[in-house]
């Protein structure tokens, strides 16, 4: 019990002298005066002022283009899904029969393109060699 | 914490008043509404008569003029462009609505310095300590010129060891001589918020002040 007033009555010694800095720090008003008396104190608080008002037109610009993008995202994002829509969903002709085999082996075509792209009648080399020896020998025999 | 209602012995209630206003003076208010209107000169106006006002609690805060002399421009830069937010009909006066903003303007520098704790933690020297506990044991100050820049010098050592907050409520209390009402407006708290903060402010410089003792 006593040791706690004793205790109590140090803290309160010290809240005094804390007191008493805080309010020795405090004491400065002959720099405060000359603070305010300053010369070009106006000028430099003008010179600040439209520091300040430069970097907020900076700042504003910014943040429009940042506005313009933050709305054209949304509204790219949601052009680019319709396009893809589209692009599945829309179409008359299917991906697949817009290229069809028979169109590009040329199925429905005659003559040599068609024995060249056609897959199940490809000519082996010994047949290609007859071919051109029996042509040889024809034109021969016609002359 | 009936401790805060306390009005310091030294305060000087002269030394923050209102600039003087005569009868015949314009307003704040209208001056204010020039100065929206376009009337740049007007704030030239408003500046001579609430600069003091300002550097004496910048001075509240920090020793060296430069600072003092950053505070006053950081504030009347930021009232510049707040000025749309001040209307005269509310209760705070313009004197008030400023005072608000150089204090928040010094807590905001006591913040930045507090981030750099090397430019402001200077060791007390042994003729500091002596006038400390001189101070504890003797029950009074010595009110010489000697002891008071003593004083002085410590203070600023000591209280660079609070954290921004305790010091603001500590100035407010013991050197403004400011009532928790009054700081709990200046600082937007809610005033359990103010005397409680006071009270851990207080913990805090008697922690400190105990290193040193």
């Amino acid at each position: 019990m006593f040791g706690k007033k004793k205790h109590r009555g140090f803290d309160e010694q010290l809240d005094r002298v804390g007191r008493e800095i805080v309010r020795a720090s405090a004491k400065n008003e002959t720099e405060a005066e000359s603070a305010s008396s300053a010369p070009f104190l106006y000028a430099r608080v003008r010179a600040r002022i439209a520091a300040e008002r430069k970097r907020r037109e900076a700042g504003e610009n910014w943040l429009s283009l940042l506005t313009v993008a933050r709305r054209a995202v949304p509204a790219m994002a949601l052009s680019a899904v319709i396009a893809f829509g589209v692009f599945l969903f829309g179409g008359n002709t299917p991906f697949e029969q817009s290229f069809d085999d028979d169109i590009l082996f040329a199925a429905n075509e005659t003559g040599v393109g068609r024995v060249v792209f056609d897959d199940t009648d490809v000519l082996s080399n010994d047949e290609m060699l007859d071919t051109i020896m029996s042509g040889n020998g024809e034109a021969e025999a016609s002359r | 914490m009936d401790e805060m209602a306390d009005t310091p012995d030294n305060f000087d209630p002269t030394i923050l008043p209102s600039p003087p206003s005569s009868s015949s003076e314009v307003p704040d208010v209208e001056i204010v509404a020039r100065v929206r209107a376009g009337d740049e000169a007007a704030f030239e106006e408003l500046f001579n008569r609430h600069r003091r006002r300002v550097a004496l609690i910048a001075g509240r805060f920090f020793r060296q003029r430069e600072q003092i002399e950053d505070i006053v421009q950081e504030t009347f830069t930021k009232a510049y462009f707040a000025l749309d937010s001040f209307s005269g009909e509310q209760a705070m006066s313009f004197a008030a609505w400023l005072s608000r903003i150089a204090f928040n303007t010094c807590y905001d520098e006591l913040r930045r310095i507090k981030r750099h704790p090397e430019s402001t933690m200077s060791n007390v020297s042994e003729d500091e300590s002596a006038w400390l506990q001189e101070q504890v044991r003797d029950d009074g100050a010595g009110a010489d010129v000697e002891s008071a820049i003593v004083a002085r010098d410590l203070a600023g050592k000591l209280l660079s060891r609070l954290s921004p907050e305790d010091r603001m409520v500590l100035v407010m209390l013991d050197a403004e001589g400011m009532s928790v009402s009054e700081i709990a407006q200046q600082t937007d708290w809610s005033p359990s918020k103010v005397k409680v903060r006071a009270h851990r402010a207080r913990a805090s410089l008697r922690r400190v002040l105990e290193k040193f003792l």
